[in-house]
C-alpha cells in the first residue's frame, strides 16, 4: 500500500516538466557551488601553507641579532582553511586571515576577505550549504505543497479515502514518494560533493575529516526530512493548495531571511559588542601600570636574590633584563586574557542567543551545525586564535629565557640561527568533530526537536485530513 | 443598430462562426437559438470586441467595433449569463461605478435608486452587499446599468437560465419595456418559450451558421419547437 | 474615468483584510529597520565621540605635563617625553581620522559595519594603521542587518507582487472583468488605474513611515544635504517599485490564472533577489579572485627586510627596539637614533610601496569587473544606489581611505621635519588635523543615477512589452 502510493507520487513528479526543469537547475547549482568551493579552498589553502612556510623560513634565516630584536620581528600566523569549508564557508569571509605574532602585543587577525570585496558579498555566497539550506527547501516546497491540498481540489482525495486507504499509509507513502524524488537530486549532488572532497586530498588529512563529512551529511538529511514533513503537514492542513503554497513560502522567507537578522539584533541588544575604541582604551589603561610593574619587578629581584642566596643583584648569575622582559610579557598576557577573554565571551554569548533562536526556525540549528562541522564558525576561529597566541607566548619565553641565561647586563648580545631554531614550528590541528558538536549542543538539540515536531505535526495534520 | 456583415471567426481549424449576416434594428428583440458551441456566444463576444473577427465586420450604430471599440461600447450594454458584481460593494455602489465607467459619473443617489426600482429591485436591497443577492437580483442590476448608460443596444447571454418563473416573467416585462423604448436587443438563449414570448425575430444557429430566421408572429410555440428540433437533427 | 477606477480600486482594496495585513507587516518592518539603522548610526557617533574625547584628554594631559617638565626642568625618558616629536608622532600625539556618518546613514547600514570608519593616525607604517577594524561578531556580519535597505530590497518587491499578481486575473476569475470591459474603458486604462493606485499607496506608506521612523530615531531632517538625499532615496524607491509593478503587469498580461501568476512572480523574485546575487558573487570571486593579501604581507616583509638590512648597524637596530636600554648621552643617542629610524622607515616605505600599489591596482580592477555584473539584478543595483545615497557604500569609503592616506603622508612629513630639526614641541596646536571632505551631492546623485538608470531601462522595456501584450489579453476562455 505505502509503496504503491510512493511509486505513484514519484511517477507523477517525474512526468511533470516543471519538476524535471527544477531538478536539473538545482543539481546544476549544486555542482557550480561545489566547483567554486573547491577552487576557493585549494587556492587559499595553498597560499596560506606557502605563506606559513615562508614566514618560518624568514624566521630561521634571520641574521644574528639580539633575541629581543627577533621577538619584535616576530612571525606571522596564517589561518588554515578547513577542508569542509568548501561545503560551508561560514564566517571565513568575515574573520581575519593573518596575525602578526610580535613581542608585547596580542595583535588581532587582520585582512578580512569580505573587506576587499564589493557590497555584493553581503547577499551571501552560493556555497553548497546555502544551496542546501535555501534552494533545496524551496524545491521541496514547490514539489510537495499540493500533495494533499491538490488532491483534495482535484477530487481524487475523496476517492482515495472512500476506497478505504488509511490516512497513515497515505502520508507515509507520499513522504516516501517525495523523498525518492528528492533523492534523485540530492544523491548525485552528494556524490559530487564527496568527489570534490576527494579531489582535495593533495593536502593531507582527508581521513581525519571523514567523521565531520559524514556528520554534515546526516545533519542535512535530517533537515530535508524535517522540510518534507512540514510541507506535507501544511499541505494536509491547508484548505486550498494556494493557501498551502502561501504559508510555506512565507515560512521559507521568514526562515531564511528574517530570523537570522532579527536574532542577531536580539543577541547584540542582550550583550552589546564594545566599540573598538572602547576596547582599545580599556586595554591601554590596564596595560599601562608603571607602579604595579615596578613592584612586580622588585618582588622578582628579591625572589632571585633569595634563590641564589646573594645580597645584590650583581651577584645573580642571570641577566635580569631577560626576567624583566618576561615579567612584562606575562603581565601583559594577563591583561590580554582578561580583555580578549571578555570580548570573545561576549561574542560567544551572542552566538548562543543566535543558536537558541533556532526555536523559531529550523534553518538556524542546521546552519550552526553545518558551520561548526565545516570548521568555519566563531568557536573554531577562537580556537585557532588561542593556539596562535599560545605559540606567540612560547616564542617570547624561549627568547627571554635565552636573554636571561646567556647575556650579561650592559653588554651587547646577539644570538644566531641556533636560537631561532629552538622555537618549534607552529602546528595546528583542527579540533575533533566531537568538540565541534559540543560547542553547538543547543543546535543539535533543536534540530532533533524540530525533526520530531515536524513529523508529529505531519501525522496529526493527516490524521484529521478532510476529504474536501 | 446592431449589424453583422459576413462576420467570421476561426480558431485554428475550427470555425466558430461562419459568415454571419445579421441586422437588429432599434426596438427589435432578436433571439439566437442553438446548441452549445453553435456560435451564439462567439457572436456576442465579437460584438463586444472581446475576440477579433477573422473576416467580416460587426457594427454598432454604424460604427465598426474593431476600429473604434471604446466608441461603440458607449451604445452597448452587456448582460452575461451570470452577472458577477463586486461582492464587497452594494448594488447601488456597483451601479454607480459602472455608470461612471460608462461616462455617467454624475448621477445622484436618488437617480441611481430610481434606475434600480425601474428594473424591479427592492428598495432595501439596493444598499445591501451584492454578495447577498440572488441571480435574478444581480441580473436586474445589470439591466439597471444598461438603463443608466442609456444604451441603444443590449446583448444578453442566456438571461433566463437559472431564474425561477416569477423572475423570468419580470425579466420579460423589462425586455418589452426596453424594446418599446427603442433598444435593439440581441439575445442568445435556449429558452424557446421566452424567445417566442419576448422576441420579435428568431434565428437558429447550427455549427457556426445562421440556418433559419423567422418572425415570431408567424409561428406558434409548438411550431417553433418543431422547426428548431428539425434543424438540430441533421 | 481614471478617477472612477482609482476610487473604486481604493474601495476594493481597503475592504480586503489581507491588504491591511500586508500594510501592517510592511509598516512594522520599515519602522524596525529604520530604527535599527538609526541605532547603528548612534553607536558609530558615540564611538567617534569617545575617540575624540580620548584624544582631547590625552592632549590636555600631555600639555600639562609639558608645562610641568619645563617648569621643573625635569629629566624624562625620551620614550615618554611629550616634547619629543618622535614619541609624539608615534603615540603621544596620535590623532583620529574619522569618517562621520552622513545625516541619512540610518537609511542603509551598507558596508559601514564592516569597513573601518576611524583610524588612529601615527607615524607607523601605513599598512599597520590601515588594517584596523571594528570588533563586530563575525556571525553578525554574516547574518546581515535588518535595516531599511534590507526591507526595501527584499520585502518591498514581495509585497508589491502580493498585491499586484492578481490585478487582472482576480477580476477575470470572479467574473467582473467582462462587465467592466463592456463599458467604454480600455483594458490598458483599467490596468493603469489599478497599478497607479497601488503605486501611490506603496510610495505613500514607505515615504511616510520612513520619515516618521527617521524622526523617531533622532535624525535631524533639517541638516544640510539631507533634503536632496531624501529626495534621491524617494526616487530610488519609486524606480525599484516600478520595476516590480512592470514585471507583475507583464506576467498578468499573459492571462494565466492567479495561482500561476503568483508562482511565476515568486520565481522571478527568487531569481533576481536571492539566487542571482549570490551566484554572481561566487562566480566573480572564483573567476576573478581578489589578489591575495597573504602574498602581499609576504612581499611587504621581504621588502622591509631588505630595507632594514641596508639600514643601520646592529647596535642601532637594537636601540631602535629598546631605547630605554641605551646608555650614555641619552639625548644625543636619541636624536641620532631617531634619524636613523626615520631613514630606515623611509627606505622601507619606498620598497614596500610598489607592492602595495600593485595590490591596490589589482583589487580595483577586480572590483570593477565584478561591478559590471551587477546590472543583471535590480536588487544589486538598488543596494548600490541605497548605499551611495546613505553614504555607506564602498565608493565613499574609498574616498575616505584616499584622504586618510594623504593625511598619513602629511603627518609623517610634519614629524620627520621636526625630527630632522631636532626640535622640541611645546604644544600640540600645530599638529595636522583631519577633516573628511564630503563628496558633493552632485557626485552622489550621478553615481546613484547610474544604478537607477540601470533599473529604469529594463523597467521601461518590460512596461512596453506589457503595454503591447495587454492588447492580446484573453478575455474569454
Amino acid at each position: 500500500m505505502v509503496m504503491t502510493i510512493a511509486r505513484k507520487e514519484l511517477r507523477e513528479m517525474l512526468r511533470d516538466g516543471r519538476f524535471r526543469a527544477l531538478a536539473v537547475t538545482v543539481f546544476a547549482l549544486s555542482v557550480v557551488s561545489f566547483a567554486a568551493g573547491w577552487k576557493h579552498y585549494t587556492d587559499v589553502e595553498r597560499q596560506h601553507l606557502q605563506a606559513q612556510e615562508a614566514t618560518r623560513a624568514q624566521w630561521l634565516n634571520q641574521p644574528a641579532k639580539n633575541p629581543h630584536s627577533a621577538a619584535h620581528y616576530g612571525m606571522y600566523a596564517f589561518k588554515p582553511k578547513s577542508r569542509l569549508s568548501l561545503v560551508d564557508t561560514g564566517v571565513d569571509p568575515y574573520v581575519g586571515v593573518a596575525a602578526w605574532l610580535e613581542a608585547h602585543k596580542q595583535n588581532e587577525f587582520r585582512y578580512r576577505p569580505a573587506q576587499d570585496r564589493t557590497a555584493i558579498q553581503r547577499f551571501g555566497e552560493l556555497t553548497a550549504a546555502e544551496g542546501f539550506l535555501v534552494i533545496l527547501p524551496l524545491f521541496i516546497v514547490l514539489m510537495s505543497f499540493a500533495t494533499f491540498a491538490g488532491e483534495r481540489e482535484q477530487g481524487t482525495l475523496r476517492q482515495l479515502l472512500g476506497l478505504g486507504v488509511a490516512r497513515r499509509d497515505l502520508v507515509t507513502g507520499k513522504a516516501f514518494g517525495v523523498a525518492a524524488a528528492l533523492a534523485l537530486v540530492v544523491v548525485p549532488a552528494t556524490l559530487v560533493g564527496v568527489a570534490t572532497l576527494a579531489f582535495t586530498s593533495e593536502f593531507s588529512g582527508l581521513r581525519d575529516d571523514m567523521p565531520r563529512a559524514v556528520l554534515v551529511a546526516i545533519v542535512y538529511l535530517t533537515f530535508f526530512a524535517t522540510c518534507v514533513a512540514i510541507c506535507l503537514g501544511v499541505s494536509a492542513w491547508a484548505r486550498t493548495s494556494r493557501a498551502a503554497l502561501v504559508v510555506l513560502l512565507a515560512f521559507w522567507f521568514v526562515n531564511s531571511l528574517i530570523v537570522t537578522r532579527a536574532a542577531a539584533d536580539l543577541a547584540a541588544w542582550l550583550r552589546p559588542t564594545p566599540s573598538a575604541i572602547e576596547f582599545q582604551r580599556g586595554l591601554e589603561r590596564d596595560l599601562a601600570a608603571p607602579e604595579e610593574m615596578r613592584l612586580r619587578l622588585e618582588r622578582r629581584r628579591q625572589e632571585l636574590m633569595r634563590q641564589y642566596n646573594v645580597q645584590t643583584m650583581d651577584a645573580v648569575p642571570i641577566n635580569f633584563s631577560g626576567i624583566s622582559l618576561q615579567e612584562g610579557e606575562e603581565r601583559a598576557n594577563d591583561v590580554f586574557d582578561a580583555h580578549y577573554g571578555r570580548l570573545f565571551e561576549t561574542h560567544e554569548a551572542q552566538n548562543r542567543t543566535l543558536q537558541w533562536a533556532g526555536l523559531a526556525a529550523p534553518m538556524i540549528p542546521v546552519r550552526s551545525l553545518s558551520m561548526a562541522l565545516a570548521g568555519t564558525d566563531f568557536a573554531h576561529h577562537r580556537d585557532f586564535v588561542k593556539a596562535a597566541e599560545s605559540y606567540r607566548r612560547g616564542i617570547q619565553r624561549v627568547l627571554n629565557d635565552d636573554i636571561a641565561r646567556n647575556s650579561k647586563p650592559g653588554v651587547a648580545y646577539v644570538a644566531g640561527p641556533a636560537l631561532w631554531a629552538k622555537v618549534p614550528e607552529f602546528a595546528y590541528t583542527l579540533p575533533s568533530a566531537g568538540w565541534a558538536l559540543r560547542q553547538t549542543a543547543p543546535s543539535l538539540l533543536l534540530l532533533v526537536a524540530w525533526c520530531v515536531a515536524s513529523v508529529w505535526f505531519a501525522s496529526r495534520a493527516t490524521r484529521r485530513l478532510a476529504a474536501d | 443598430m446592431l449589424e453583422a456583415i459576413r462576420l467570421t471567426k476561426r480558431y485554428d481549424d475550427v470555425t466558430a462562426l461562419s459568415s454571419l449576416d445579421l441586422t437588429v434594428r432599434p426596438g427589435e428583440v432578436f433571439c439566437l437559438l442553438g446548441a452549445n458551441g453553435a456560435g451564439k456566444t462567439t457572436t456576442i463576444n465579437l460584438f463586444l470586441n472581446f475576440v477579433a473577427p477573422t473576416s467580416g465586420s460587426a457594427k454598432i450604430n454604424g460604427i465598426d467595433v474593431t476600429s473604434q471599440p471604446l466608441e461603440t461600447k458607449k451604445y452597448l450594454a452587456y448582460i452575461p449569463e451570470t452577472v458577477m458584481l463586486y461582492k464587497s460593494l452594494t448594488g447601488l455602489e456597483n451601479l454607480e461605478y459602472f455608470a461612471a465607467l460608462a461616462g455617467r459619473p454624475d448621477y445622484t443617489r436618488a437617480q441611481l435608486l430610481d434606475f434600480l426600482t425601474q428594473v424591479g429591485l427592492e428598495r432595501e436591497a439596493a444598499d445591501k452587499r451584492v454578495g447577498t443577492y440572488s441571480k435574478g437580483m444581480r441580473q436586474k442590476v445589470g439591466i439597471a446599468i444598461a438603463l443608466a448608460k442609456n444604451a441603444k443596444a443590449l446583448l444578453l447571454d442566456e438571461p433566463t437560465s437559472g431564474l425561477d418563473p416569477k423572475a423570468a416573467n419580470e425579466f420579460s416585462a423589462l425586455l418589452a419595456q426596453l424594446s418599446a423604448d427603442g433598444v435593439a436587443v440581441l439575445m442568445a438563449t435556449h429558452d424557446l418559450f421566452r424567445a417566442k414570448e419576448s422576441g420579435t425575430r428568431v434565428g437558429i444557429m447550427k455549427q457556426g451558421r445562421l440556418v433559419r430566421t423567422l418572425e415570431t408572429t408567424e409561428v406558434g410555440h409548438g411550431d417553433l419547437e418543431r422547426i428548431y428540433l428539425e434543424h438540430m437533427h441533421d | 474615468m481614471l478617477n472612477t477606477i482609482l476610487r473604486h480600486e481604493w474601495r476594493s482594496l481597503s475592504a480586503d483584510a489581507s491588504v491591511w495585513i500586508v500594510v501592517a507587516v510592511f509598516a512594522g518592518a520599515i519602522g524596525y529597520g529604520t530604527l535599527n539603522g538609526a541605532r547603528w548610526v548612534a553607536f558609530q557617533q558615540e564611538a567617534i565621540a569617545e575617540a575624540q574625547q580620548e584624544e582631547a584628554e590625552r592632549y590636555q594631559r600631555h600639555q600639562t605635563e609639558i608645562v610641568r617638565i619645563n617648569r621643573e626642568n625635569a629629566t624624562v625618558s625620551a620614550f615618554s617625553d611629550p616634547r619629543n616629536p618622535d614619541a609624539v608622532g608615534r603615540a603621544l600625539g596620535a590623532r583620529y581620522a574619522v569618517l562621520p556618518p552622513t545625516p541619512v546613514a540610518a537609511l542603509s547600514v551598507g558596508q559601514s559595519d564592516l569597513l573601518p570608519y576611524y583610524f588612529r593616525m601615527t607615524t607607523d607604517a601605513k599598512e599597520t594603521i590601515l588594517a584596523a577594524a571594528e570588533l563586530e561578531n563575525p556571525h553578525r556580519l554574516l547574518a546581515g542587518r535588518f535595516d531599511l535597505a534590507f526591507v526595501i530590497i527584499y520585502l518591498y518587491p514581495l509585497l508589491i507582487l502580493a498585491l499586484t499578481y492578481n490585478v487582472l486575473s482576480s477580476e477575470k476569475e470572479q467574473g467582473t472583468l467582462v462587465l467592466t470591459l463592456s463599458q467604454p474603458v480600455s483594458l490598458r486604462t483599467l490596468v493603469a488605474g489599478k497599478v497607479l493606485l497601488r503605486f501611490v499607496l506603496f510610495m505613500g506608506a514607505v515615504g511616510f513611515l520612513a520619515l516618521m521612523a527617521l524622526v523617531v530615531g533622532g535624525v535631524d531632517l533639517g541638516a544640510s544635504g539631507v533634503a536632496p538625499r531624501l529626495a534621491l532615496w524617494a526616487v530610488a524607491v519609486a524606480v525599484y517599485g516600478l520595476f516590480w509593478f512592470a514585471a507583475a503587469v507583464a506576467v498578468a498580461a499573459f492571462g494565466k490564472p492567479s495561482a500561476t501568476n503568483a508562482t511565476a512572480l515568486a520565481g522571478i523574485w527568487l531569481v533576481l533577489v536571492v539566487l542571482l546575487p549570490s551566484l554572481l558573487n561566487i562566480s566573480a570571486t572564483t573567476m576573478y579572485p581578489v589578489p591575495s593579501r597573504v602574498e602581499m604581507i609576504q612581499a611587504m616583509r621581504v621588502a622591509s627586510d631588505e630595507a632594514n638590512a641596508e639600514g643601520s648597524t646592529l647596535l642601532a637596530r637594537y636601540y631602535e627596539d629598546h631605547p630605554e636600554l641605551a646608555t650614555g648621552d641619552a639625548q644625543q643617542a636619541m636624536n641620532d637614533f631617531n634619524l636613523i629610524r626615520v631613514a630606515v622607515g623611509a627606505e622601507v616605505e619606498r620598497r614596500v610601496r610598489p607592492v602595495l600599489d600593485r595590490y591596490t591596482r589589482q583589487l580595483a580592477a577586480q572590483q570593477q569587473v565584478v561591478g559590471r555584473a551587477r546590472v543583471l539584478s535590480p536588487a544589486i543595483l538598488m543596494q548600490d544606489a541605497l548605499n551611495d545615497i546613505s553614504g555607506t557604500g564602498t565608493a565613499r569609503h574609498r574616498r575616505f581611505m584616499q584622504q586618510v592616506e594623504s593625511y598619513h603622508e602629511q603627518w609623517r612629513s610634519y614629524f620627520v621635519g621636526l625630527i630632522f630639526q631636532k626640535a622640541r614641541l611645546q604644544d600640540y596646536a600645530g599638529l595636522p588635523r583631519f577633516a573628511f571632505e564630503e563628496e558633493t551631492t552632485a557626485a552622489v546623485a550621478s553615481r546613484a543615477a547610474v544604478s537607477l538608470a540601470a533599473i529604469a531601462i529594463p523597467t521601461v522595456l518590460i512596461a512596453a512589452f506589457a503595454y503591447t501584450s495587454i492588447r492580446r489579453y484573453p478575455l474569454v476562455g
